[in-house]
């Protein structure tokens, strides 16, 4: 597999069936609706002006271009949205690379040659964001290229292979031609997604959060600093922003809310589910600093009388986080707080036992009032890993779990 | 209520993005800056005062490009230099960016160097220590809070105002000399373009454009909340200048008018005010010099090293260990320690040294004005946040002005052989 670089493919010249000059390569192009990474035509600037020269007619590439049609019957370029160029959409900008889990920057594009296809094709190998690159993209045309390349031979490269690399395009329309849906990204934890999207200017990190699934950009908007997921938010339609907000943690979003002034939280209330929307008005009521402020609605409460089986039945059907499943709260029919279940229990216990035979000694709760610190000490003393709110009748109306309070603490440290 | 409500929203989002503007333009009057001020009220007296006037407004026009770009794109200078440009034009910008802020921070340590021997301490102690000082706080992640101490001990430039009336100037004599330009022939007193070049350069330093951008960006300040960081930039600018007016006139109204035309070095600039205008006015200045030498020396090789790192794609950032992001912290380090060990050398002229480095900002300052309005002309990146052909005149014409005045000096210089 013979290996190009696309530092040296732009401004090599291009010679037409004929063998005369016909012009230089300005840009390569993809069309990803076809192949995300096979080149399919160069650009080529001639004297009249910008032509398209499809690959097919290329017959060589060796310092220079040969192609096998008449320099005439190039055709003019016009329209461009469905072409990823990659001189200037790929070349000098910031893209994601899913393995590292970081935001890079492109000194360079390696190519190589497919021999395995029918036809033999150029595809993109990956980008070079190593100093590899860079030298090379410095010294081209100043240093003979004998000595250039002799150079770059001991310099290691750092490649990021092409299915690696997330591209990022703040244009709407350009996104759907040219393909760009963010797929890899989503794979990656969200906690990596939000460091990946904290890099990245606001309008880069708009698009990513337009394009993204909702879930997966709710579980990612949870990790992001606050200030940003402020700037973020601000940046998205109101509707976006409530498909989102649906799908997040319903204490991370109260707060989130909490923080936009309140023409905006009410526009984007207005645009959620009314069950979603009930609840996080009655959250949102509470004090940010204390219990209620950071407690979630997403728990799983059961009758008294319930066994094991119903635990698990319900269990299976419950939609909220895996943190808020860690332990089952029981109930009575006025909604009083009866007693805890570790999840742990369960998992130990026979389907026909009763819950109430599992229960914790003693029964741990708190108040919507209480402070931080109050909560903080609970767990700690009591080892727990979620913590039920109960009003003044005792009864249920939320709970806290262990990761919010962790979050709480490293705010303090 | 409600417009109660709204005006204390207004006043808020003006506290919450006022900062960088003010910070950079007091950073503004460091060493470099006060030195060449002090030199040029004391060698021409009132001469260099009619600059001061042009020189706001292009500073003004400069510093809200960059804040305008840093909002509306959210991207550095240097980033956008290199996704516009390419690599090759990004590293001779940050190539030029090295030199001329290495000069730079030579000249804070010698403001470092030179205020501390005006109490009496060797500058073999001074500059290592501060030197030490300064890598610490940024390295060890305290300078959120040091830039607050910093920019409160900025109020101390108020002092030069106040020395500056101490040295009972002769006010109308300068204020007629700041709005008329002296006769042509002046001009072509020997080292008066010098200084000319020199006044712009310590004014509009290129390091500040990179550094405001980068500020505005990191702040988060976004079009929305853009108008109220331009009066933050503008505010900052006429305090700024309104300081370096000030100095200009102390030196002129007491040392060039008594003969004291060459200051050799920061002991006679402060010396000198020292019996025509009390003891007070003398500690004053040391206070400032030095309160400013360390400011800017805490600011400017981070900035640098930020910059450079961000326009060629290395790793960067002081929340990195140093084995994370080596580069980043060689270059940071190396600034440092190169800077404070130039002023080490014994014997060494300090102040034509700073007064050097300020020049050279000059002379780098049209290249980096260059793409800074080429930049911010482009549509497809700045929206309906391009320039108004008012700004463009200005900046293109500060620009040419720059280069023509450099290419005198140059033409001088091989000329006159000197």
């Amino acid at each position: 597999m013979a290996g190009f670089v696309l530092s040296e493919l732009i401004g090599s010249r291009v010679l037409d069936a004929s063998g005369a000059l016909g012009g230089r390569v300005r840009e390569l192009a993809i069309a990803p609706q076809e192949d995300q990474s096979r080149i399919a035509a160069f650009v080529v600037k001639t004297k009249g002006g910008d032509r398209l020269v499809p690959f097919n007619t290329v017959a060589g590439i060796n310092g220079g271009l040969r192609t096998t049609s008449r320099s005439d019957d190039w055709t003019p370029l016009n329209g461009t949205e469905g072409l990823l160029f990659l001189e200037r959409d790929l070349l000098d900008q910031q893209v994601i690379d899913v393995h590292g889990r970081k935001v890079v920057r492109v000194n360079d594009v390696d190519l190589f040659r497919d021999e395995a296809t029918s036809q033999p094709t150029l595809k993109v190998s990956g980008v070079d964001v190593g100093a590899r690159g860079a030298i090379r993209r410095l010294l081209k045309g100043l240093v003979p290229s004998p000595a250039l390349h002799g150079l770059l031979r001991r310099i290691p490269p750092r490649i990021i292979p092409w299915e690696f690399v997330d591209l990022i395009e703040t244009d709407p329309a350009r996104r759907v031609r040219l393909k760009i849906s963010h797929e890899r990204l989503a794979q990656l934890h969200p906690a990596d997604i939000a460091d990946i999207v904290e890099d990245l200017a606001p309008a880069e990190r708009e698009a990513v959060f337009e394009t993204l699934d909702e879930g997966v950009a709710a579980e990612a908007l949870e990790e992001v600093e606050p200030k940003l997921q402020k700037s973020i938010v601000e940046s998205l339609d109101s509707d976006r922003v409530a498909e989102i907000v649906e799908e997040m943690n319903p204490d991370a979003a109260a707060d989130l809310l909490g923080e936009l002034p309140e023409e905006r939280t009410e526009e984007i209330l207005q645009e959620m589910e009314p069950t979603d929307r009930q609840d996080m008005v009655e959250l949102l009521e509470f004090q940010e600093d204390s219990a209620a402020g950071r407690m979630t609605t997403d728990y799983v409460a059961l009758p008294f009388s319930a066994t094991v089986h119903d635990a698990i039945e319900s269990l299976r059907s419950h939609e909220g986080g895996v943190e808020t499943i860690s332990t089952i709260f029981l109930t009575d029919s006025h909604g009083t707080l009866v007693g805890t279940v570790p999840l742990s229990k369960i998992v130990l216990a026979k389907p026909d036992e009763p819950m109430l035979s599992l229960v914790a000694e003693p029964l741990i709760s708190c108040h919507a009032d209480t402070p931080d610190a109050e909560v903080a000490e609970l767990f700690d003393k009591y080892n727990l890993l979620m913590l039920p709110v109960v009003d003044e009748q005792k009864q249920l109306v939320g709970a806290i779990t262990s990761d919010d309070v962790i979050s709480v603490l490293r705010s303090k440290l | 209520m409600r417009w109660l409500r709204r005006s204390k929203t207004r006043i808020l989002l003006f506290l919450a993005v006022i900062g960088p503007g003010f910070i950079t333009a007091n950073v503004d009057n460091d060493a470099g800056g006060i030195l060449t001020y002090s030199q040029g009220g004391a060698q021409f007296g009132y001469m260099l005062l009619w600059t001061m006037i042009p020189i706001t407004l292009a500073l003004i026009v400069v510093q809200e490009m960059v804040a305008r770009m840093g909002a509306v794109t959210g991207k550095g200078l240097s980033d956008l230099i290199r996704e516009e440009y390419g690599l090759r034009a990004t590293f001779f910008v940050m190539v030029g960016l090295v030199i001329t802020n290495f000069g730079n921070v030579i000249a804070e340590f010698a403001g470092i160097a030179g205020s501390l021997e005006l109490f009496g301490v060797s500058k073999y102690v001074s500059v290592p220590i501060s030197a030490v000082i300064v890598w610490l706080i940024v390295v060890k992640g305290q300078y959120k809070m040091v830039e607050k101490v910093f920019l409160v001990a900025s109020f101390v430039y108020i002092t030069y105002i106040v020395a500056g009336v101490l040295a009972h100037p002769a006010w109308t004599d300068a204020l007629v000399a700041t709005v008329k330009p002296p006769a042509w022939a002046e001009f072509k007193q020997s080292g008066y373009l010098y200084l000319l070049v020199g006044t712009v350069g310590t004014t509009i330093a290129p390091w500040m454009q990179f550094y405001l951008q980068a500020s505005v960006v990191e702040k988060g300040v976004t079009k929305r909340q853009y108008k109220a960081s331009q009066w933050d930039v503008i505010i900052g600018c006429i305090f700024t200048d309104v300081v370096a007016w000030f100095i200009i006139v102390a030196c002129a109204a007491t040392l060039y008018v008594h003969g004291f035309r060459d200051i050799r070095a920061p002991e006679d600039a402060a010396a000198a005010l020292r019996p025509l205008a009390h003891e007070f006015a003398y500690i004053l200045f040391a206070l400032g010099l030095f309160n400013a030498s360390l400011f800017a020396a805490s600011i400017l090789p981070l900035s640098t090293a930020y910059t450079v790192c961000e326009g060629l794609g290395f790793e960067s950032g002081v929340d990195k260990k140093f084995g994370e992001a080596p580069f980043f912290y060689w270059l940071y380090t190396l600034l440092i320690i190169a800077g404070a060990g130039v002023i080490l050398t014994p014997g060494l002229p300090l102040i034509k040294i700073t007064i050097l480095s300020q020049v050279v900002n000059g002379i780098v300052l049209p290249f980096v004005l260059i793409f800074m309005a080429l930049l911010i002309n482009k549509r497809e990146l700045m929206g309906e946040y391009t320039n108004s052909r008012t700004f463009n005149i200005i900046v293109w014409t500060t620009t040419v002005v720059m280069i023509a005045l450099t290419a005198v000096l140059l033409w001088n210089n091989l000329r006159g052989g000197g």
